[in-house]
């Protein structure tokens, strides 16, 4: 999968996991906050929603609320994760 | 205490309140669902995507009634079962994925008290919160639990409410438990089915009650339950509660039975009527809105219209046509927990 | 009118019965380990408050055994209530009176029984002896019915300050004059669908717990039931009482569904109003039994509270160390071991501390301390959702 269609993939996961009602997922630019009022406005409740996401759809795990906090800033910054994690190579 | 205030979400269309106007649904099969309105303006999409259905509508029946109000002293709910959807989501979850990683937002809004959190939250209220799960006297304990606010002194305005979904996951294993009817029936005929069980309904009615009041809807008199009773020990709390109120029961202009259809029994409400209230009309709610537990809130919610005079078109509902000064309500759930409440101008 | 404490009973993960949990408390003995009767991925691998005896074991020693339906809830409710009206020395006709009310709380229910709700929910069943039993009140009315309870009768469930609010609710029927006396409490038993709850907020703690400690790193889940008689002054007098209940306070945080504010708002205005409740200052408070559950947000935020009430902190110690959180038993718990502290005068600590919490001082109880004056005790209880309360017990 090229990053395009895993950023087209993760927006559509993460609109179904917390239930985003306001955005469908090709409305969601790739840097839009996902936390606060200026972007999704998730919370810390969506943040365990998501890194459940992670594991169930990606086979990623992100259980440090540290690292959780520096991931989870857009859907860039998870994409960029997912691949990372996934292929250590492209590090 | 005074009802000032109410706004509900039922089987019936009682949200835009053209119920009243002579509007109603015929229901048939063994669910009697709720119309949800449109949430916009009371819920914001941010909140709305983590309700399940019975947040939902108690919300949507509660908010617009506290809202623009900053003298609620109290918020207090009866829920027998709470989110039962989200409890059957949690626990499909842990069984599916074999206990791994689970979202844990179903969990949160399973339990019956998110409810009256999350109006706390929606209306910044750090006043009185609890959730009474008293199955069907849930909402009897919950207008205890305001009168008692009221006499300490510690309330003078309260949002007292109800709320009951119907899931899969409560419809199921009451279908197991032998709750429900084998046969079809429709709203029209099922008090008269003569079979056993009944049919499953859902709402969320909300009220404002307050210490004293000029303009109100009603006032709540009395407030009595009793669990596994003799039907004589049944009969003796009725007459001792319009005793207490200084009334016999050639005082009561109307009764609202909760009838369900069940001929298992229904028999307590026949029994009961025809001693102590001979030849007075009797009125069902439950042949409107289904059977559940804390059911007896759309009761109250029937009688507070009908007092008040708004409420003339009610369909089912049979006037002695005079004002109703005092009104009785007589309820039971499966025979074990049995509750009562006088209404009055 | 003054509402006594006349009797209670109390099954917990340190004893079955009050005695044992007082022999327990005195010893620094902690009921947490690994689980031994859950049904659960993490029976062996998480720690928990469990009660020592396996379900068909309850069953047979309240002479059940026939019984169909019953789950650990119901047992363990049986188990303490049965205690309680003993130790209070109530009679059939004073149990079954209409003036005498009962008021239970759960969070859990019969849900406990995980897998058969799971079946029977999604028709992968044809009924079976438990499809009557799940509901949170199913344990209330079966005590209802087993001894004839014609009075007042409540289930409360407000997560984990649910039997805290049982206790408020007694206390204030019996300060109205509705009643003369009241049986309270509530019971929770571990269960697969809670443990996989606090699971998935990721605070359940890999050891044992560590209330007010810096290195806290989540709660320890328990189970149990304590029920507490109450009786009003005119129906009481000259008969042995542990103390009184004289206020309360509860209140909502309004901040989060699952987490207390950092400025502690619910927290502090509950204690406000049960200081006032009472007519005591805070000054006058000589040991607070605190939530304490472990979690690094809640003890953070009870801590905060306790420096904005009180000058100086009175000694606090959260019990939950020893029973783990028994969450809608644990206010009723709690509150039997605030009774046994004041009856003899001494304090039973937070275990595991090492490293105390900046801010506790000297004031966070580290060591079983005897010889020390309690004549009022502050018991605090808070939920998801919000929900607060506070109790307040005297020794006259």
């Amino acid at each position: 999968m090229d990053k395009k269609e895993l950023k087209e993939n993760l927006k559509k996961h993460i609109v179904k996991y917390v239930n985003i009602l306001d955005y469908k997922p090709e409305q969601i630019p790739d840097t839009m906050p996902l936390f606060g009022p200026q972007g999704l406005g998730l919370d810390s409740i969506d943040t365990l929603e998501i890194s459940v996401m992670l594991q169930r759809e990606y086979g990623v795990k992100l259980t440090d609320p540290a690292e959780a906090r520096r991931v989870l800033v857009n859907i860039e910054t998870v994409a960029y994760y997912i691949i990372s994690t996934k292929s250590p190579v492209e590090k | 205490m005074y009802i000032t205030a109410l706004k509900t979400i039922s089987p019936q269309p009682t949200y835009d309140e053209s119920f009243f106007e002579g509007n109603h649904i015929v229901h048939s099969g063994n669910k009697y669902r709720v119309t949800e309105p449109d949430y916009t303006g009371i819920i914001n999409p941010g909140l709305l995507r983590r309700m399940g259905k019975s947040i939902r509508i108690g919300i949507g029946a509660g908010i617009p009634l506290i809202r623009n109000r900053k003298d609620i002293d109290a918020i207090i709910i009866a829920s027998s079962e709470g989110g039962q959807e989200e409890s059957i989501k949690f626990l499909n979850q842990i069984l599916d994925y074999n206990e791994g990683p689970l979202t844990p937002t179903n969990f949160i809004q399973s339990n019956p008290n998110a409810l009256a959190g999350t109006l706390a939250l929606m209306s910044q209220n750090n006043c009185y919160n609890i959730t009474h799960v008293h199955k069907g006297n849930a909402f009897e304990c919950s207008l205890t639990d305001a009168s008692l606010l009221i006499e300490e002194g510690k309330a003078k305005t309260i949002l007292v409410g109800n709320v009951e979904e119907i899931s899969d996951y409560n419809f199921n294993i009451e279908v197991l438990a032998g709750k429900y009817k084998e046969k079809e029936t429709s709203s029209e005929n099922l008090l008269l089915s003569g079979t056993p069980g009944t049919v499953c309904g859902e709402g969320s009615c909300m009220f404002i009650l307050e210490a004293s009041s000029k303009d109100y809807f009603a006032r709540i008199g009395g407030i009595e339950q009793i669990t596994f009773p003799t039907e004589e020990e049944l009969h003796d709390l009725v007459r001792n509660m319009l005793a207490k109120n200084n009334l016999n029961p050639t005082d009561i202009d109307a009764i609202i039975l909760g009838y369900n259809g069940d001929s298992r029994t229904d028999f307590w409400y026949n029994n009961l009527s025809r001693r102590i209230f001979p030849g007075q009309p009797v009125n069902t709610y439950k042949n409107l809105v289904g059977e559940f537990p804390s059911s007896i809130a759309f009761a109250v919610y029937l009688g507070a219209w009908v007092i008040s005079g708004k409420g003339s078109r009610v369909t089912g509902i049979t006037l002695p046509g005079k004002p109703i000064r005092n009104l009785l309500i007589y309820n039971h759930y499966y025979g074990e927990q049995h509750g009562l409440i006088l209404m009055s101008t | 009118m003054k509402v006594f404490i006349t009797g209670f009973g109390c099954i917990s993960p340190i004893g079955i019965n009050f005695p044992e949990n007082l022999k327990s408390l005195q010893s620094e003995k902690d009921g947490l380990g690994k689980s031994h009767f859950l049904n659960s991925l993490y029976a062996s691998k998480k720690y928990f408050g469990e009660v020592k005896v396996d379900t068909p074991q309850l069953q047979k020693e309240l002479l059940f055994e026939n019984v169909e339906g019953l789950t650990r809830t119901d047992l363990l409710a049986f188990t303490a209530f049965r205690e309680a009206v003993k130790n209070a020395g109530l009679t059939h006709d004073e149990i079954s009176s209409a003036d005498t009310a009962f008021i239970s709380a759960s969070t859990v229910g019969g849900m406990c029984n995980t897998d058969d709700i799971y079946k029977d929910a999604n028709f992968k069943s044809t009924s079976n002896e438990f499809v009557n039993s799940y509901p949170y009140s199913r344990h209330t009315l079966r005590i209802v019915s087993l001894y004839g309870l014609k009075g007042f009768t409540d289930t409360i469930n407000t997560a984990c300050s649910s039997s805290s609010n049982a206790l408020m609710m007694g206390m204030r029927l019996i300060q109205s004059g509705r009643i003369k006396r009241a049986i309270v409490g509530g019971a929770e038993s571990l269960a697969k669908f809670t443990v996989n709850g606090f699971n998935s907020l990721q605070i359940l703690a890999e050891d044992k717990c560590k209330p007010f400690d810096c290195s806290r790193d989540g709660l320890n889940l328990g189970e149990g039931a304590a029920y507490l008689v109450m009786e009003a002054e005119d129906v009481c007098s000259g008969k042995e009482h542990w103390g009184r209940i004289t206020g309360s306070g509860n209140s909502n945080d309004a901040f989060h569904t699952s987490t207390l504010s950092d400025n502690a708002t619910g927290v502090i205005k509950c204690m406000q109003l049960a200081l006032s409740d009472a007519h005591i200052s805070a000054g006058q408070v000589n040991y607070i039994n605190a939530h304490g559950t472990g979690t690094q947000n809640n003890d953070q935020v009870e801590l905060t509270g306790f420096s904005s009430i009180f000058p100086v902190i009175p000694p606090f110690s959260s019990t939950k160390s020893y029973t783990g959180h028994t969450l809608a038993a644990s206010g009723a718990i709690e509150a039997v071991f605030c009774l046994l502290s004041m009856k003899y005068n001494e304090l039973y600590p937070s275990l595991n501390v090492a490293n105390p919490l900046e801010g506790c001082g000297s004031s966070l109880v580290r060591k079983y301390t005897t010889g020390i004056e309690v004549n009022y005790i502050m018991s605090n209880a808070y939920g998801f959702g919000g929900n607060c309360t506070s109790l307040i017990f005297s020794k006259y």
